[in-house]
């Protein structure tokens, strides 16, 4: 790993998260898939603190994000909120509910912990489906007007503003993981995953730091979820099933979750590889169970690994 | 200098390769039409076939309003936050104007708010009441009949037939699309004389049917009336038959695919069970004789109704394109507006009021195997009707 | 809701609740001796009943696939196994979860790749085609069968676990995994069997349940959902623990679809989400 770096923050992996996210809309060929990418890089940032820093594997990030969307447009459509408040008031509720299920799920280890979440996030999904009133069901929460940032300002009806404000959430997001991971409490997190007894003995109460954890992770991934409505006007009820929350994990995994960065590249691997693969290949898949594969056995830390990797072969060779 | 080689690599995996496989467009004379299917993820059954009907379609028309039609497939992986984004960024970046299908109606109810603030057109397939309800637009157009019309142009005829079959018993799924027929269905019910004594939910991701149908079972209805839609009905029928409900008790599909369904359960299960659908290959009408013609022609298969749904949206977008003359949307919008033309399932109207599509729903009779002419030939027509809300009941305000 | 009509939808319940057991029972085994959880254990379900179907379609009946479609899907557990899967025994158990829910996702997209996307039917086999009659409750005699099958395979499993030594090696691995090795078996060669044979009963599952649902290439990820709140509710690794979760959840299934089914799926993990929580081990397992 990186201890010295990534002990610091603002460091330079936060000036490269930056970078990306000023340059993606020049590079890429259409806007909405910046957004995508931001979106999903936000949730699968959830995963990568998770499962980077305390060792916790979570396949129900989708619920949060779920409950993040269905707040958020909530807020928007029926009491007229701007996104920056609406945002806000997510990510608060999406801290609460993994703070109250995260009670109950950091009580267990290894694979129970892994079965617990999965546990949270079906029975979201199926609360979902029970209440169609507020959720909309099966035809998705629809009719979500293109609010303001805030205060009537800055109308996201214009695909820029739209775009600068989920970079901008994103950023902040990053930069608050990083900041997270640099502090005496990432520290402990880290001490944590690679000995919990060993953690346990020293006096640290782990049971409550993997609870701030989840929590965090909670919010993050609402977070995401948020930002998926303000992108898209509307909420799917696929935005609160267990797809979702494979599709932020296996984000964080290909793209390596050693560094906070891994989450934006796997996101963007992932959401570029949907858009340019499936006019090709429907079964395209199949390529990311490869890369899944390939990422748990070999590599570790992901692509972003990968890239390091042969980065530093270049450079010796020279 | 970690930095600097993070960005390379990020660059060199995520962000600089799809750049590179950037398109220019061009082509500005041709029409481009912008087509959502699903072709990966959970919907890619009914996107395939969509697909296919559509290109054939295409194929077929060739030119509308005068200029070559270009069909652009627009892959949304049954996911209808993607199809937001592709719909968003073939207005945005490409200047599509026209859109058509979808897979599932939360698909089609998303893509017709885009198609309304962008200010194109968007003709499609969805099922939900609410398309040309609650939440229709001037932009959008639905080519399938609503929950009311599969019900009373089934339930109708049907009870012509069985005037002593009183006692109803409805398996429903518990979700938006099931709970609007079953809400039609108790209309009509009382409306008849019929009664219902009983309702089993199922949800949407119930497999195992057979709690529900012992349950129907011991209510001793006449008619079992299987409300929902896609594969569990399928599923449903299936396990309903194998318990012996067809012994003493009529079923009745409120909402059929047809061909393709019937080809999935086989013409054992098919016979003697009623069906509603909205298209049937064997209806005699010069629209479908033109559709069965070109499909047999290209692919060798009788159409089925997906197939025919994604040929129907395309025949009446290049219908109302021709009307218009045109290529400018408030035209094309007018034109389709009132627009009738002979479509797969006969005399086709669009309805001004609230954009529905006026066409026949069926009634079909699965009929047993040593009277199949063909091998797609599951099914007797029992009606074909037309039965929709007046517009100022739908709840649309256009 | 008249007395009769639960007996019928307990009794119908029972039967649910074998076709569960004979799906989650691998899964138990296999998480029992190695400490193994198995996301592809779905696929091993959803490759044999596609298995079945392609011999209906060539056969003209479904009958012989009961004992070729498990054969296979014991050699496509076992090719796993040791190609794939038992690289990630010396990690932690998130990557082994990881890998298998890889492995999920190839098997699937295969599966679309040979047989499309639209699902297909498993015909019932003829000697099955009817109904039973018992005293005004009807039951397909196809579902008997399978019912049938399933009470036999765990009356075989139970001699085999209580009476053989490799069950009792079973019986102590679930309380403690060193013991293989400490038993004196070759651990590799238990790792090997328990995969083929946790693969086989899916696929014995996968085979009866066609005929039942039909097949598409979505059916694996829901008997995986199925066989891991069997596993979890009778407590993992515990083989009468899963039997007896089985039976629970097929009953309250068969009955909650009588009285409140969207809340009958809310229930079975809200149940299983306190279980986890405050007792891991499950309904059977000594806690």
């Amino acid at each position: 790993m990186m201890p010295n770096e990534a002990l610091r923050f603002p460091n330079g992996t936060t000036i490269a998260i930056a970078a990306i996210l000023v340059t993606m809309p020049w590079i890429l060929p259409s806007l909405t898939l910046a957004c995508e990418i931001v979106v999903v890089s936000t949730g699968a940032l959830s995963c990568t603190l998770l499962l980077g820093s305390v060792g916790l594997l979570s396949f129900g990030q989708g619920l949060y994000f779920g409950l993040g969307a269905y707040v958020c447009a909530t807020l928007i459509r029926d009491f007229g909120m701007t996104a920056l408040p609406a945002t806000i008031t997510a990510v608060v509720a999406g801290g609460l509910l993994a703070a109250i299920a995260g009670l109950l799920i950091v009580r267990r280890q290894g694979v129970y912990f892994v079965m617990l979440t999965l546990a949270f996030a079906q029975m979201g999904f199926f609360l979902a489906l029970a209440f169609p009133k507020l959720t909309g069901g099966e035809n998705g929460f629809g009719n979500v007007p293109r609010t303001t940032v805030a205060f009537g300002q800055l109308p996201l009806s214009h695909p820029i503003v739209l775009y600068a404000l989920l970079a901008l959430l994103c950023f902040v997001a990053f930069a608050l993981v990083q900041r997270i991971i640099a502090s005496p409490f990432g520290t402990v997190l880290n001490s944590i995953r690679q000995n919990e007894s060993r953690s346990e003995a020293l006096g640290y109460d782990v049971r409550r730091f993997k609870l701030a954890a989840v929590t965090i992770a909670g919010g993050l991934a609402a977070l995401a979820g948020a930002m998926n409505t303000l992108m898209l006007s509307f909420v799917p009820l696929s935005a609160v099933d267990v797809e979702t929350s494979e599709r932020l994990l296996i984000a964080a995994l290909i793209g390596g979750v050693g560094s906070p960065l891994g989450a934006l590249v796997g996101a963007s691997v992932l959401s570029a590889m949907s858009d340019f693969l499936s006019p090709i290949w429907p079964r395209w898949s199949t390529i990311v169970a490869v890369l899944l594969i390939v990422t748990v056995l070999f590599l570790r830390d992901g692509l972003l690994g990968l890239g390091r990797l042969l980065g530093g072969a270049v450079r010796s060779e020279r | 200098m970690r930095t600097r080689r993070e960005i390379l690599a990020a660059a060199a995996v995520g962000v600089a390769a799809p750049a590179l496989l950037r398109q220019a467009w061009a082509q500005q004379d041709a029409i481009e039409v912008g087509s959502l299917v699903s072709l990966s993820g959970t919907f890619a059954n009914i996107g395939e076939q969509v697909d296919i009907g559509s290109k054939v379609a295409f194929e077929y028309y060739k030119t509308a309003a005068g200029k070559p039609l270009r069909y652009v497939q627009l892959d949304d992986q049954g996911d209808p936050g993607r199809a937001v984004r592709l719909t968003q960024d073939a207005m945005r970046d490409r200047g599509i104007r026209f859109f058509m299908n979808c897979t599932n109606s939360a698909i089609a109810l998303a893509v017709a708010k885009e198609a309304a603030s962008g200010g194109g057109v968007y003709i499609n397939q969805a099922g939900a009441d609410e398309m040309t309800g609650s939440l229709c637009n001037k932009n959008t157009f639905r080519w399938p009949v609503a929950t009311y019309s599969a019900v009373n142009t089934t339930v109708r005829p049907f009870m012509k037939q069985f005037p002593d079959a009183k006692k109803w018993y409805t398996i429903t799924g518990q979700y938006v699309f099931g709970d609007s027929l079953l809400k039609n269905l108790k209309d009509v019910l009382g409306e008849v004389g019929g009664q219902h004594i009983g309702n089993s939910y199922h949800s949407l991701s119930d497999r195992e049917y057979s709690g529900f149908i012992t349950a129907a079972i011991a209510a001793q209805p006449d008619v079992l009336c299987i409300c929902n839609f896609g594969s569990q009905t399928i599923d449903v029928l299936r396990q309903a038959v194998s318990f012996g409900m067809k012994r003493n008790t009529k079923i009745l599909v409120v909402w059929s695919t047809g061909l393709d369904q019937f080809q999935s359960l086989g013409p054992d299960i098919c016979e003697g069970v009623y069906f509603g659908a909205n298209y049937w290959h064997g209806v005699d009408a010069p629209g479908n004789r033109l559709l069965t013609g070109v499909i047999k022609a290209k692919l060798k298969v009788t159409p089925s109704y997906l197939l025919t749904a994604g040929w129907a949206c395309t025949q009446a977008t290049v219908e109302a394109l021709n009307k218009a003359g045109t290529t400018d949307v408030p035209a094309v919008i007018k034109a389709f507006e009132g627009l009738s033309y002979e479509g797969p399932t006969g005399l086709e109207k669009v309805r001004a009021e609230d954009h529905q599509v006026l066409k026949d729903y069926y009634l079909l009779l699965g009929k047993p195997k040593a009277r199949m002419r063909d091998k797609d030939d599951y099914v007797d027509v029992v009606s074909a009707e037309k039965a929709f809300l007046s517009p100022d009941k739908t709840g649309c305000k256009l | 809701m008249s007395a009769q009509v639960l007996l019928f939808g307990a009794l119908n319940g029972i039967g649910i609740g074998m076709i569960y057991f004979i799906l989650s029972v691998g899964l138990t085994m296999i998480f029992g001796l190695m400490q193994f959880v198995n996301f592809a254990h779905g696929a091993f379900y959803m490759v044999s009943a596609y298995a079945a179907f392609a011999i209906a379609q060539w056969t003209g009946s479904v009958l012989p696939a009961f004992l070729i479609s498990p054969l296979l899907a014991a050699a496509f557990a076992l090719v796993s196994e040791r190609v794939l899967l038992q690289r990630t025994y010396s990690l932690p158990h998130e990557a082994q979860i990881l890998i298998t829910f890889a492995l999920a996702i190839l098997a699937q997209e295969s599966v679309t790749m040979i047989f499309g996307t639209s699902g297909k039917n498993v015909p019932v086999p003829d000697l099955f085609s009817g109904v039973v009659v018992l005293g005004g409750f009807v039951y397909p005699s196809y579902r008997l069968f399978v019912v049938a099958v399933a009470a036999a395979v765990a009356v075989l499993m139970w001699i085999a676990i209580e009476r053989t030594r490799f069950g009792a090696m079973v019986r102590a691995a679930a309380e403690n995994a060193e013991m293989v090795g400490l038993l004196g078996f070759d651990s590799r060669k238990v790792f090997m069997a328990a995969f083929a044979f946790g693969g086989g009963l899916a696929g014995l599952a996968g085979a009866l349940a066609a005929p039942l649902r039909g097949v598409e290439p979505l059916m694996g990820r829901e008997a995986l959902a199925i066989a891991f709140v069997v596993v979890i509710l009778g407590g993992l690794g515990s083989f009468s623990g899963a039997l007896l979760a089985a039976l629970l959840i097929g009953i309250t299934q068969s009955l909650m679809s009588m009285i409140w089914p969207g809340g009958a799926h809310l229930m079975i993990y809200g149940v299983m989400t306190l279980i986890l929580a405050f007792r891991p081990t499950g309904l059977m397992g000594r806690s």
